[in-house]
């Protein structure tokens, strides 16, 4: 069983423009915290749009769409499961699991379009039980910082509420060495609404394809904003 | 992509069928017990109007679901020569919801079928998978449990082997040549162009079951 996880984004302060320098604070925050780093790992957001067949919708997030068709799917491809991928219905809280050939399946149905895929990728710090990943979120084949975020892991539990405790302490500590810094901003972690989609209390890789899409969910909501 | 044929033969020769390629196969048979749902496209979703089968495998402890897209035959003048269809397949397994997750993005159940019988997966220049099926209709949404024969007596036999751009060749050919051992059982042919079925499969099936069975090749 997958171990408990907990995603965070970086909020930058009003008026202040996201700079990849954040991204080196946060990875030596981690290092002076003692987390030693062990490679690099990136995990992919893949954005559908449904395809009409009078052909007027294939990108317009703007148009009116039939009623039972979705306006937008959301394709998660998880760094640590490259096997697996998952496609996120969020009007119907709906996450459906399926493996690597799912998008050769839509591809081939030609009902939906990906159009945009944007990459969360950096480093792994190994730390005591916790693994931590920093990274920055950028669209595919492009530089441009769309946000910075990390996730932590707590390997010995897979009960998110059992784990909440700890990540809570671990979240404080975390903190507490970021803000001697003084950045212009900060991390943080937004609940998922895992029971709308159906999922349990047992962490699973859905669970982290949700936290993801509620990650994105907030950096492009920073960025608007 | 993958190989493919079909043919049909009646009930009461199935289990000579399954002797002989038991007998052909050297593996045990496989319990099947699929329940086939065809979705598709809603009226206005898509560039082209699509199809995709969810197959719910039953025969498991945990019901297990694939999505499955078939994709069309090839064509040409190679396509015409070989006596096997070739198509596309892309397959994934999916999650449970994974029916709801297609309402959800527009598609619609066209029709839904339960496939009970047996198969055999082996080795035999190509992986081959021969699948002995009844096709049983369901007379209310989903009730798998009162499902009915679609063709009381007659059962569909299919024999699909993967198969890529640069050996579909060799695998029509090993299918072919694999075809032959059943021929005085049933005939096979290209999905679509069912030749009914064999006159003699009683005298095949009887001694079949006389001499106890084939021998594994």
């Amino acid at each position: 069983m997958p171990a408990a996880k907990c995603l965070m984004h970086w909020h930058p302060n009003p008026g202040v423009t996201l700079n990849s320098q954040i991204l080196a604070e946060a990875c030596g925050c981690a290092e002076s915290l003692g987390g030693t780093k062990d490679g690099r790992w990136k995990t992919s957001i893949i954005f559908y749009r449904p395809m009409t067949r009078d052909g007027t919708a294939a990108g317009g997030a703007q148009q009116q769409q039939p009623n039972d068709v979705a306006r937008e799917l959301l394709g998660v491809a998880l760094h640590e499961r490259p096997g697996l991928y998952f496609s996120i219905l969020r009007p119907q809280r709906l996450v459906l699991q399926a493996d690597a050939a799912f998008p050769l399946v839509m591809e081939k149905l030609q009902s939906y379009k990906a159009r945009v895929t944007l990459n969360f990728e950096g480093f792994q710090y190994q730390l005591g039980d916790f693994c931590l990943r920093i990274g920055k979120c950028v669209p595919n084949n492009s530089e441009t910082l769309r946000g910075i975020m990390m996730e932590v892991e707590y390997y010995p539990l897979s009960s998110i509420e059992k784990s909440r405790a700890i990540m809570e302490d671990f979240f404080d500590i975390w903190q507490e060495t970021l803000a001697k810094k003084s950045l212009p901003g900060r991390f943080i972690h937004v609940e998922s609404n895992f029971s709308d989609y159906g999922l349990s209390d047992n962490y699973s890789f859905q669970h982290t394809a949700i936290q993801y899409a509620t990650c994105l969910q907030q950096l492009m909501a920073a960025v608007r904003a | 992509m993958e190989c493919v044929v079909q043919g049909i033969i009646e009930t009461q020769h199935v289990e000579a069928l399954e002797v002989l390629l038991q007998g052909l196969s050297g593996v045990p048979k496989e319990r099947v017990r699929v329940h086939e749902l065809c979705l598709k496209s809603g009226p206005n979703l898509g560039v082209v109007p699509s199809e995709v089968r969810l197959l719910c495998d039953l025969a498991q402890p945990t019901p297990s679901w694939t999505i499955r897209h078939v994709g069309g035959a090839m064509r040409g003048a190679g396509a015409e020569q070989i006596s096997v269809l070739v198509r596309t397949i892309v397959e994934s397994k999916a999650s449970n919801n994974v029916l709801r997750y297609f309402y959800g993005i527009g598609y619609k159940l066209d029709h839904e079928v339960l496939k009970v019988g047996f198969a055999f997966r082996f080795q035999r220049g190509a992986q081959f998978t021969v699948t002995v099926t009844s096709a049983n209709k369901m007379p209310k949404l989903h009730a798998t449990d009162e499902a009915v024969a679609v063709t009381p007596g007659i059962q569909l036999v299919e024999i699909t082997a993967p198969a890529a751009a640069n050996n579909y060749n060799d695998v029509a050919s090993s299918v072919t040549a694999f075809c032959e051992y059943l021929a005085p059982l049933l005939h096979l042919s290209k999905p679509g162009n069912s030749t009914g079925i064999v006159l003699t499969a009683g005298a095949a099936a009887a001694s079949l079951m006389s001499s106890g069975g084939a021998k594994t090749l």
